[in-house]
């Protein structure tokens, strides 16, 4: 399993762990200290991630959070971005 | 005359009845027209609560907890992981709806504000203390309070911890730091990072005290005047339903 951890300018901490398959990444689970709402918004997140080409990381997330009514707070979408990037790498 | 907030003072309930009331408050503040609501309470058993966010593996040294009885459980909110001290931390929730004139529609400035409300309090304890971005409040530098909002159901939810004579050693049993081992180094580097009321003041702070400071802090800094009162029975109603929900191992454990 592929995991990494970042902290986020301003305190707080964001992790994620990951498997790959093929060009595509599985398991995706991100957890930490953040603040986002609707709080579930994280399962989906996940999900949209689930089975996702690697290559698109960035298009996922950000069509994402363009897609959903989310807010974030002590933490920005690229962060989410940093940090799956971080695990695949790692 | 003055508005008034209902406040539900010092219950003493387990950890999974403490989370279900903030939650039902929050639930029932728009649909069953209740009031604005502070409360103050205590964990008993002491519990740590993690963020919704967290992983519980990672965050929760559970066999220590086990041993010393402590519960563990997940809030809806996100944030960091809080040990409830039962003999050394009082917990506040205030609810209120996102379109009230006095709750900030920006979130920063409704944490500045509810933070603030903390900080006035202890300041009539003699505390210096003030909101540090991101959700902490800090007295001489060291962290005192540590605060999560959310906001569902149309209200704005926040809940937090305020230090008054917390167990530090025992918090560092509880919660994983890294994998370090629980030294005196470490507990002293603990120790430059965070404090309580005792602490700070050099004496000791009765959770009377400490919960008139608290209760001032509301009332001058929303200009409110606390009544105390009860949950209404469809809260009540509530509170059972989401019991189940918190104390649910599918719950805690789901990440």
């Amino acid at each position: 399993m592929k995991r990494a951890e970042y902290k986020i300018p301003g305190g707080k901490l964001l992790a994620a762990e990951l498997d790959v398959e093929g060009d595509r990444m599985i398991g995706v689970k991100i957890t930490g200290d953040f603040f986002m709402h609707p709080e579930t918004s994280i399962i989906e997140l996940e999900k949209a991630l689930e089975g996702s080409p690697t290559a698109d990381l960035e298009g996922t997330v950000k069509r994402f959070f363009r897609e959903n009514d989310v807010t974030l707070f002590g933490i920005h979408v690229e962060d989410f971005v940093k940090v799956v990037r971080m695990a695949l790498e790692s | 005359m003055k508005e008034t907030w209902r406040l539900i003072d010092m219950r003493i309930e387990d950890a999974p009845t403490q989370m279900a009331i903030d939650e039902a408050i929050a639930m029932a503040r728009l649909k069953e027209n209740t009031p604005n609501t502070v409360r103050l309470y205590r964990w008993n058993p002491s519990a740590v609560s993690i963020g919704y966010f967290q992983s519980v593996e990672k965050e929760v040294n559970l066999p220590a907890c086990e041993e010393h009885g402590v519960d563990v459980i997940r809030r809806i909110t996100g944030g960091g992981a809080v040990y409830h001290d039962y003999e050394g931390e009082i917990t506040y929730s205030v609810v209120a709806p996102e379109s009230d004139p006095k709750m900030p529609a920006d979130i920063l400035e409704s944490y500045e504000l509810i933070c603030g409300a903390i900080a006035n309090g202890l300041a009539t304890l003699g505390v210096e203390a003030e909101f540090k971005p991101v959700n902490d409040i800090v007295a001489g530098g060291k962290k005192i309070s540590g605060n999560a909002q959310t906001r569902r159901h149309g209200v704005v939810l926040q809940h937090g911890t305020v230090l008054v004579d917390s167990d530090i050693k025992r918090m560092f049993q509880v919660l994983r730091v890294s994998d370090a081992k629980i030294s005196d180094k470490l507990i002293q580097a603990v120790e430059d990072r965070v404090t309580n009321l005792r602490r700070y003041l050099g004496r000791g702070v009765g959770f009377d005290e400490a919960r008139k400071a608290l209760i001032k802090g509301f009332e001058d800094t929303f200009d409110v005047a606390l009544q105390p009162g009860e949950l209404t029975a469809a809260e009540n109603q509530l509170v059972k339903r989401l019991h189940d929900k918190y104390s649910s191992r599918e719950w805690v454990f789901q990440r």
